[in-house]
């Protein structure tokens, strides 16, 4: 009776209240609990318990005994091997010899195993609970017979409902069980000596009989996994998350790369939690320390953890972090990320974390930012260099701490532009792609905890077509699972349609519409004769897929023309030729417009080059880059157009562009390239003197110039700049009735410019000078004389020199443009008007000329500085600026 | 300094040479208080802006000559920057919208808006509005044209706008309403030996008839293609006597052997021959309606009469597309294909879709 007390109270020394019902009941005999069985009757769970105890003798039975059997499996979602075993444990428990009264023994057992049910449904359900807990040893398990059953009373999680003799409602959790175990002996020999066998053979029998019976639900044996779920999950969450490594020894592969990060996280321990390293690691690292830091900070303060997706970067630095005792501070992509940022959450957290212990930020997907994130790069790499040992006298300097915590930034590709400030600073980690064995080995493992069969090859092509993104494969796979429950190839090829996109090119697409799929692939695809002909769904799909459909209809364009040559009608070719200019109708509409709704047709524009030039054997086809060729030559072209334009601007206000290319550049061409002979321009004869005169002047005129170059061949060569020859230049070859100009000539015309052009420059400096003195004092008495009686502005404006230009511009006179700009940069010489056109008066001067009216003319008077280096000293001042 | 073109230019309306009675209409037009928005349309090289031109030295003086040469940026929506040059004076303002391509609304907007809100400042001025030169506004896109029918009527006390086009057909119903339409015609030959005889004068030589009559006939009512032939002949051979050759632009005499190419012979391989020729045409900044049409017109020449129309359908079905594709290399081919398709129908008499 002891052992059945105690028991009694283990099973439920976590209902506290219970408890003491209970015990009064079981002490004071069957009439009270009867009457606390009618009170509580509606309890279910309370007389399930109650009932379970079949020690207090057959009076207890309640007549609702099969209820709470019911509702148990009910809860527990009984399943086969439980419901197999409740006839084992019913056997088991018949020979009841604690109990005085076998009258009630058909009905007490019936109930007694209804809890035991539970447990063990329970049991099934969670294996891995005992197995990874380690809640029980398992040690000795060979040594116990597998007659005796055991149950694990595994706490039931809903909460208990009870009603008090006042009739009010008590809702009861139930506490966690604690971990001692209750055992029924099923021998009715060992019932006697029960008290005979130590608790820990009772333990070790315990352990054992759950150990078989996971091993009986189970028909694969398993294997010892470092990842196995640390705790029952529930169903509903993602396989990555369920099976995210949660130690160092759990990460799988690219060990180095793991050990890489954890010795640089190491290397900050100094810094943190004040360790002091071990003789032998302080050598080992010690020149990766800055000797003047003192912080003993590693000498690259951030870490840049690069790789594709889905290999687990992320996770790495989660697990690295909290294995080396950080508390991680994430920032990511979903974040805003601007230098703002920094400011707000990451020095805080720094900055509190010295105080408080150690907090460790990592920034997660630096490239994604675009443009916004370079500030935050920026701030970034500055906050590693705030330290208050660099010796900058700054303003701020004390509000500036030092970077105390480490960074771990993560990105997707190292070289990202964003990032280019940061590389320098920061450790560069790269995680490459797992070995394909390793992944497929992880994958079974998880495929057999979820009861999913899956081969390996099956597991492989999956590996292969996610390209050794773990993450990207569990989530096949979890998908898979909800609707099979065994993985095939087939399966893993109809699931990863979408994934497949990705490694597709502009070339892999155009094949696939020039050429028929081949057998080998047909039946990859596990498509049959229909299915193949059905390509417009499957072309337009591919065609979406690369997100491109301009390149892909370049290559059709450069690609068709070379298919179907037997083609003699040409009928074909129309159909193209209608299929692309309608693709670019609707392109072109797009962008313009900016109604990116057509995007969606725009692949069907292409899919029909299948159907019509679809030929088996064909060569593969190559990137035809002709297009983009064509391209940059246009825009090399347009270049010299432009720059050509400038020249021509300067002399003729009114040229179009258009007539440019069309009437221009070919007779301008003609027109510099007259049949001059090479002769000495000393002896030239008079009129070829004239000739190569008005040559000269042209080329001036349109800043046309000969520039001298070596050739390839190391001849000495004049090249004409810019080279507008190349608008009479076709196919390579120079138009006929362009006589070549020889480099003897083109040696003299250069020379003839050179001279004219030195001429011109000194000419126009000296104008300008001119025009300056000239001027000095003329500005101000204009304004006087303006104010005075507002002539018309041009005539007044000028003296001679203002005439002159006058007839200049009116009648173009061989100037060319240097001198024209010269002059129209030359503000003096303007008349002083304001931005609207409205002439100035000078106040100062108004008002010294209301009071020096009389004394006109003006005297000019003015300071010369005789002395100085610069002209802006020597040049004259005037007296009113010394007033 | 400059070309004959350039420097041969008539300053004031009575210095024109052909089209008196246009000249004298715009001087009464420039004398009377009211001016009203003007269109000037007519072939490329007719001397449509040198008449806008004379016409505004007639309206303002000889201020307007004093010009001066801008840069102005523009935002286009998309935050992109459009460098637009400009030529201003004080009077008027001289545009060309097409630069800034798709974006040419917000040019117009933006300019047109500043400058008609702002009053004629100088009281000496001859009127009180300023003129807005807009070139090419045949290449005016749908939008800017939309902008500037508002524009034309609500500031009409600031601005006048004149608009020089090669043709109307690209210009909207509600534009050319507001405007005054004016054409000017190519000259004719001997309108253009006058004024090539008159160039000779002021350069003191002397310009044989047959030569003068040669070019003229040759340039095809386009003065200033016909000055510039005059001047490289004038270059290439001095004394301009004995037979003269008159030099075509080279991409014309290029399209014409394309033209060949296509005539020739109907086959893939032949696509592909023009195909790279037409690519050489585009790289040199020939604008590819051109092209299309000068093969067309050299296609038509040299095929029979029975499908002449129909080359010209196509070639004007394919030049619509292309104005409203982006890729223009496409509707050329796609246009070279359908005509030599057409030419092997008729050259076989007989539809080959048989023996397909």
């Amino acid at each position: 009776m002891r052992v059945s007390t105690r028991l009694y109270a283990q099973s439920h020394s976590s209902l506290t209240v219970m408890a003491d019902t209970f015990v009064a009941t079981g002490l004071l005999g069957p009439g009270p609990s009867t009457s606390l069985l009618g009170s509580s009757s509606t309890t279910d769970r309370l007389t399930s318990v109650f009932l379970s105890n079949g020690l207090l003798g057959g009076l207890c039975v309640a007549p609702t005994h099969a209820q709470p059997e019911e509702r148990v499996q009910e809860l527990e979602g009984v399943d086969e091997p439980s419901a197999s075993e409740q006839a084992e444990t019913m056997n088991a428990f018949q020979p009841n010899g604690l109990l005085g009264s076998q009258d009630a023994n058909g009905s007490q057992t019936d109930t007694f195993p209804s809890s035991g049910i539970s447990h063990g449904s329970q049991d099934d359900h969670f294996p891995p609970i005992s197995d990874i807990l380690g809640l029980i040893p398992k040690s000795s398990r060979n040594t116990v017979s597998s007659s005796s059953r055991s149950f694990i009373p595994t706490h039931i999680r809903a909460p208990l409902r009870a009603t008090t003799y006042d009739g009010n409602t008590i809702h009861i959790g139930r506490k966690r069980y604690v971990g001692t175990t209750q055992k029924t002996s099923s021998a009715p020999t060992q019932l006697s000596n029960l008290l005979d066998v130590p608790i820990h053979r009772l333990r070790d029998e315990l352990s054992a009989a759950t150990a078989l019976k996971s091993s009986l639900s189970k028909t694969t044996a398993r294997a010892s996994e470092p990842h196995k779920p640390s705790s029952p999950v529930p169903e509903d969450t993602l396989w990555v998350d369920r099976y995210r490594p949660r130690k160092f020894t759990e990460l799988l592969g690219n060990e180095r790369v793991a050990r890489e990060t954890m010795a640089w996280l190491k290397q900050w321990d100094w810094c943190v939690f004040g360790k002091k390293k071990s003789k032998k690691r302080l050598l080992e690292d010690d020149e990766n320390y800055n000797p003047d830091d003192e912080y003993h900070r590693p000498r690259e303060k951030l870490l840049l953890i690069s790789g594709p997706p889905g290999l687990g970067k992320t996770t790495l630095a989660h697990v690295i972090a909290k294995q080396a005792g950080y508390e991680v501070m994430e920032i990511n992509a979903s974040d805003a990320r601007s230098a703002q940022v920094i400011d707000e959450r990451i020095r805080p957290a720094l900055e509190s974390g010295s105080a408080v212990g150690s907090s460790e930020t990592y920034i997660d997907g630096a490239t994604g930012g675009g443009d916004n994130s370079s500030g935050f790069v920026n701030k970034l790499v500055s906050l590693t260099f705030d330290k208050p040992k660099n010796k900058r006298k700054k303003n701020d300097q004390k509000d500036k701490r030092p970077l105390l915590r480490p960074i771990i930034c993560i990105c997707n590709d190292q070289n990202a532009n964003a990032l280019a400030k940061l590389r320098p600073h920061a450790r560069q980690i790269r995680y490459t792609r797992l070995a394909d064995s390793h992944i497929v080995k992880r994958l079974r493992e998880i495929c057999e905890l979820e009861g999913l069969r899956a081969d390996t090859r099956a597991l492989s092509a999956l590996v292969g077509v996610a390209k050794g993104d773990l993450r990207g494969c569990l989530n096949t796979l979890q998908f898979i699972k909800s609707r099979n429950d065994e993985v095939t190839e087939p399966l893993i090829r109809r699931a990863t349609v979408g994934m497949k996109e990705g490694d597709t090119t502009v070339t892999s697409v155009i094949n696939e519409i020039f050429a028929p799929l081949s057998r080998k692939r047909l039946k990859e695809l596990g498509m049959g004769e229909e299915e193949e002909a059905r390509y417009v769904n499957r072309l337009s799909h591919t065609i979406e897929g690369l997100n491109n459909p301009a390149s892909i209809a370049n290559g059709c364009f450069a690609h068709y023309i070379n298919c179907h040559r037997h083609d003699a009608n040409l009928n074909h070719y129309e159909k193209a030729g209608e299929w692309l200019t309608t693709f670019d109708s609707f392109s072109s509409v797009m962008y313009t417009d900016g109604d990116f709704a057509l995007h969606t047709y725009l692949s069907y524009f292409l899919v029909p080059f299948h159907p019509l030039f679809r030929e088996r054997g064909e060569k593969r086809v190559e990137r035809d880059s002709s297009d983009w060729d064509n391209l940059q030559l246009t825009r090399a072209n347009e270049e010299i157009y432009k720059s050509l334009a400038n020249g021509i601007r300067s002399t003729d206000t009114s040229s179009q562009v258009k007539s440019l290319q069309l009437e221009f550049a070919p007779f301008v061409n003609r027109i510099i390239s007259p049949p001059l002979r090479p002769v000495n321009s000393q002896v030239i004869k008079p009129q070829e003197r004239a000739l190569l005169l008005r040559l000269v002047e042209i080329m001036v005129s349109f800043e046309l110039r000969f520039v001298q170059e070596k050739a390839e061949d190391g001849q000495n060569v004049y090249r004409l700049d810019p080279p507008i020859d190349v608008f009479v230049t076709y196919d390579g070859k120079r138009a006929e009735d362009i006589a070549v100009s020889r480099f003897a000539v083109r040696q003299l015309v250069a020379t003839e410019i050179d001279a004219a052009l030195v001429a011109k420059q000194a000419d126009a400096v000296e104008k300008g000078k001119e025009h300056a003195k000239a001027n000095f004092f003329k500005t101000s008495r204009k304004g006087v004389t303006e104010n005075d009686e507002a002539p018309e502005p041009m005539e007044v404006i000028g003296g001679n020199d203002e005439l002159r230009r006058l007839n200049a511009s009116s009648e173009p006179g061989p100037e060319n443009k240097r001198a024209r700009t010269s002059e129209k940069l030359d503000i003096a010489d303007k008349p002083p008007v304001d931005f609207f056109g409205r002439p100035i008066a000078i106040k100062k001067d108004s008002r010294r000329s209301s009071t020096s009216k009389k004394v006109v003319p003006d005297f000019r008077i003015a300071y010369k500085h005789l002395e100085g280096n610069s002209a802006a000293v020597r040049r004259p001042t005037k007296v009113s600026s010394f007033l | 300094m400059s070309l004959w073109v350039d420097k041969f230019r008539p300053k004031t309306l009575d210095d024109l040479h052909y089209h008196q009675s246009l000249s004298t209409r715009l001087k009464s037009l420039a004398a009377s208080a009211d001016f009203p928005h003007m269109l000037f349309y007519g072939p490329s090289g007719a001397g449509k802006k040198t008449r806008i031109s004379c016409t505004l030295r007639q309206l303002f003086g000889s201020g307007v000559e004093k010009l001066k040469i801008d840069q102005r940026v523009f935002i286009s929506p998309s935050k992109r920057k459009l460098e637009i040059n400009i030529v201003q004076s004080n009077f008027h303002i001289e545009i060309t919208p097409s630069e800034a391509g798709n974006y040419d609304r917000v040019v117009i907007q933006d300019l047109l808006k500043e400058i008609a809100q702002t009053q004629q400042v100088d009281l000496n001025a001859k009127h009180r509005f300023k003129v807005v030169v807009i070139n090419e506004a045949d290449s005016l896109s749908r939008d800017a044209q939309a902008a500037l029918r508002r524009t034309m009527e609500k500031y009409m006390s600031n601005m006048r706008i004149i608009l020089c086009a090669n043709s109307t057909s690209k210009l909207i119903a509600p534009i050319k309403s507001r405007c005054l339409l004016m054409r000017v015609a190519a000259p004719n030959p001997k309108e253009m030996q006058i004024v090539l005889e008159h160039v000779a004068k002021k350069l003191k030589f002397d310009l044989p008839e047959e030569a003068s009559q040669q070019i003229a006939e040759d340039s095809g009512g386009n003065m200033r293609k016909a000055l510039l032939v005059f001047e490289a002949l004038k270059m290439q051979s001095p004394d301009l006597s004995g037979s003269l050759k008159i030099a075509k632009p080279d991409w014309e005499t290029y399209c014409h052997k394309v033209a060949d190419l296509i005539v020739q012979e109907q086959s893939p391989a032949r696509v592909l021959e023009v195909r790279a020729k037409l690519y050489e045409l585009l790289t040199h900044c020939i604008p590819p309606t051109i092209i299309l049409k000068t093969i067309a017109e050299q296609v038509v020449e040299r095929v029979d009469e029975a499908i002449k129309a129909d080359v010209m359908h196509w070639a004007a079905f394919y030049e619509t597309r292309m104005r409203l594709g982006n890729k223009k290399i496409y509707h050329l081919e796609a246009w070279v294909v359908k005509v030599m398709s057409l030419y092997k129908h008729f050259m076989y008499n007989f539809d080959m879709a048989d023996y397909e």
